[in-house]
């Protein structure tokens, strides 16, 4: 694998001769404490060293909202919403970040292949970066490094506050090509990076302890300190869910069809007309959401469908942690195990 | 793991843009429910199974699972039927012929007709619950010899409720088709049945060997009927069951039809018992 190095003062230059590929969108500062993914405009106000942005890289691929189609009232008819593709280049992506693509991948491209996600990714270039990780990242325990470039066409490594990049794909070698400020090296093991947060069983034991934890009491306890506003959905890389609306302009002669995020964690998300709701208690809506996450999917994938970035944690209002509700599953779980006499 | 570089260019399609069909024929049949007949562009089949869905779309309001109510021997048009229940149903109410109707489908599973071949098919419907089951019935009945007995058990809350009333006649007079209809409530009029649908089935005569059962209606009624089957020794592989649920996109992308790991949309909305069996959310 062919490794460069890269000083970070030259990295402002090195965003500028990707731009050369197409729109590249970067980490920003927001406000005083977040972060977010923004199309580069100044070169020199992309942050290197942040935790993880607010919403997560899949707005770029599923957009909050999009229009479908715009519609006519006074005929009925309908125009579909074509929407325009441009090669766009993600700079600064963290392992998981990337690992959350490859999972959303599957979930747009599985069965029918949805056209605008499926157009908006092939024209997709990504550059990843290494982190350190804070007290909410696990990754490691869902099986993602910081340094997991499966994905990237190049990967920056930093070592001792300057890099090396990794190049990692035909792509990443012609992005790469003209590109004066850097030099031949040789790849280095970084020391000392190391995750604080973690789930105690290696992700591979998870489905089986989730298996047993269907009616766990668990759930209601989570579900007692659970504000139900959906923040841990909209913030997960790989939450996909979505509704459909019309919106009808003034004028009531036109309007468009959108979707929009949604949430298995809002209360009316499995309700049908009529007024029947298929998860109608919070506890029955926390399991599912973490049922998606290490069960479901995970029985047919082998994966788990959290990569760890802790977004649902940092930004949940109630502070639940969903590592320590794992944790506690198996807690209980073990407990279970053990035989009757010495159960305490 | 489905990866990117595994997709062709022209399989992605757009998923979410609705075929206008023309309605060319709409009655309102009960208070709360309204029947229509609708025709694809350019002679069109719709290609539907029996216990298919479709996304019917009205712009302005928006889209909702909609059973077909027609069999799939009706090539011409198909048809709906539809209980004004909630804020688009209640603007279908006001659709009427000549009007055009946006639909996506048919999707999901529909029941398995090979294996229902030479069967007796025991229906068993609560309510609407008989609109997605008429296809298979009319179907069954245009095939007639490709199957064995016909075993109709249909549920209403009163007389008024009943549905497709010169149709259920019709199967009365029919020496070819065993209808049994019930009503919670009578009213001074009714001579037949009266008591929940689960009253019809243990004096039924059934061949537990040959019998697929069918069910569909209100989501409180499957475990009654599945428990009065099972005393009957039906097997679990023989009782197929359509379910509800929010079926918003069709296509398994939104998620809101998941039962447990399950999307209705996809591996049903009509099921074999004994796949769902194990899943807590189902029933």
């Amino acid at each position: 694998m062919e490794c460069f190095s890269l000083l970070r003062s030259d990295v402002p230059a090195f965003i500028d001769h990707l731009g050369g590929f197409g729109e590249v969108v970067a980490p920003h500062s927001k406000g005083e404490v977040s972060y977010t993914f923004e199309v580069v405009k100044d070169s020199s106000q992309v942050i290197l060293d942040y935790n993880r942005t607010l919403l997560p890289l899949k707005k770029m691929f599923l957009p909050p909202v999009e229009t479908m189609l715009n519609f006519s009232l006074k005929d009925a008819s309908f125009t579909p919403v074509e929407i325009e593709i441009s090669p766009r280049l993600f700079f600064g992506v963290h392992s998981y970040e990337m690992q959350s693509i490859l999972r959303l991948d599957h979930s747009m491209l599985s069965g029918k292949v949805e056209s605008n996600y499926f157009r908006r990714r092939q024209s997709s270039r990504f550059v990843g970066i290494s982190f350190h990780p804070d007290e909410f990242h696990f990754s490691e325990s869902v099986g993602i490094t910081i340094e997991e470039m499966e994905g990237f066409d190049l990967f920056l490594n930093e070592i001792e506050g300057d890099f090396q990049v990794y190049v990692l794909s035909k792509n990443g070698a012609a992005l790469l090509k003209g590109f004066e400020y850097i030099e031949s090296t040789n790849p280095e093991v970084i020391e000392g990076r190391s995750f604080k947060k973690k789930i105690r069983y290696h992700y591979n034991r998870l489905p089986r302890v989730f298996q047993y934890a269907y009616n766990s009491p668990i759930w209601a306890e989570v579900a007692s300190r659970c504000v139900g506003c959906g923040a841990c959905t909209l913030t997960c890389p790989t939450c996909f869910c979505f509704d459909v609306n019309d919106e009808v302009t003034v004028t009531a002669e036109d309007g468009m069809r959108q979707r929009s995020w949604d949430s298995c964690m809002l209360a009316a998300f499995a309700e049908v007309a009529g007024g029947e709701n298929f998860r109608e208690k919070t506890s029955n809506r926390t399991r599912h959401r973490l049922f998606r996450k290490f069960k479901y999917i995970t029985d047919e994938e082998g994966l788990p469908w959290c990569v760890g970035c802790g977004r649902c944690t940092a930004f949940c209002p109630a502070g639940i942690s969903l590592p320590d509700i794992v944790n506690e599953l198996i807690g209980e779980d073990e407990k279970a195990q053990l035989p009757r006499s010495v159960r305490v | 793991m489905k990866r990117l570089q595994d997709v062709e260019s022209h399989e992605a399609v757009d998923l979410y843009f609705p075929t206008m069909c023309k309605v060319t024929g709409a009655k309102q049949i009960t208070d709360m429910e309204k029947w229509y007949e609708l025709e694809m562009p350019n002679g069109q089949s719709l290609g539907h199974s029996p216990g298919q869905f479709v996304e019917v779309s009205a712009f302005g309001i928006g889209e909702a699972p909609i059973s077909v109510s027609s069999s799939p021997s009706k090539h011409s048009s198909f048809e709906l039927c539809i209980r004004q229940v909630g804020m688009l149903t209640n603007v279908l109410k006001k659709y009427k012929q000549g009007d055009v109707l946006g639909i996506r489908g048919p999707f999901g599973k529909g029941y398995p007709m090979e294996k229902l071949f030479g069967k007796d098919i025991l229906v068993v419907a609560g309510g609407i619950g008989l609109v997605p089951l008429r296809s298979l019935i009319n179907y069954v009945l245009d095939n007639r010899k490709d199957f064995g007995r016909l075993i109709i058990l249909y549920g209403a809350k009163t007389p008024s409720e009943l549905l497709f009333q010169e149709e259920l006649a019709e199967w009365t007079s029919r020496d070819d088709v065993e209808l049994h209809i019930t009503v919670d409530r009578g009213d001074a009029s009714w001579k037949g049945h009266v008591g929940v649908i689960t009253t019809l089935i243990p004096t039924l005569d059934l061949q537990t060997s040959t019998t697929i059962a069918a069910i569909t209606g209100p989501p409180v009624m499957y475990k009654f009927v599945v428990m009065s089957l099972k005393s009957k020794q039906l097997p679990d592989d023989q009782i197929y069951l359509s379910l509800e649920r929010r079926m918003k996109c069709g296509v398994g992308k939104c998620g809101h039809c998941q039962i447990n790991g399950v999307y209705c949309c996809q591996d049903g909305p009509v099921f074999n018992y004994s796949d769902i069996k194990p899943l807590a959310e189902a029933l």
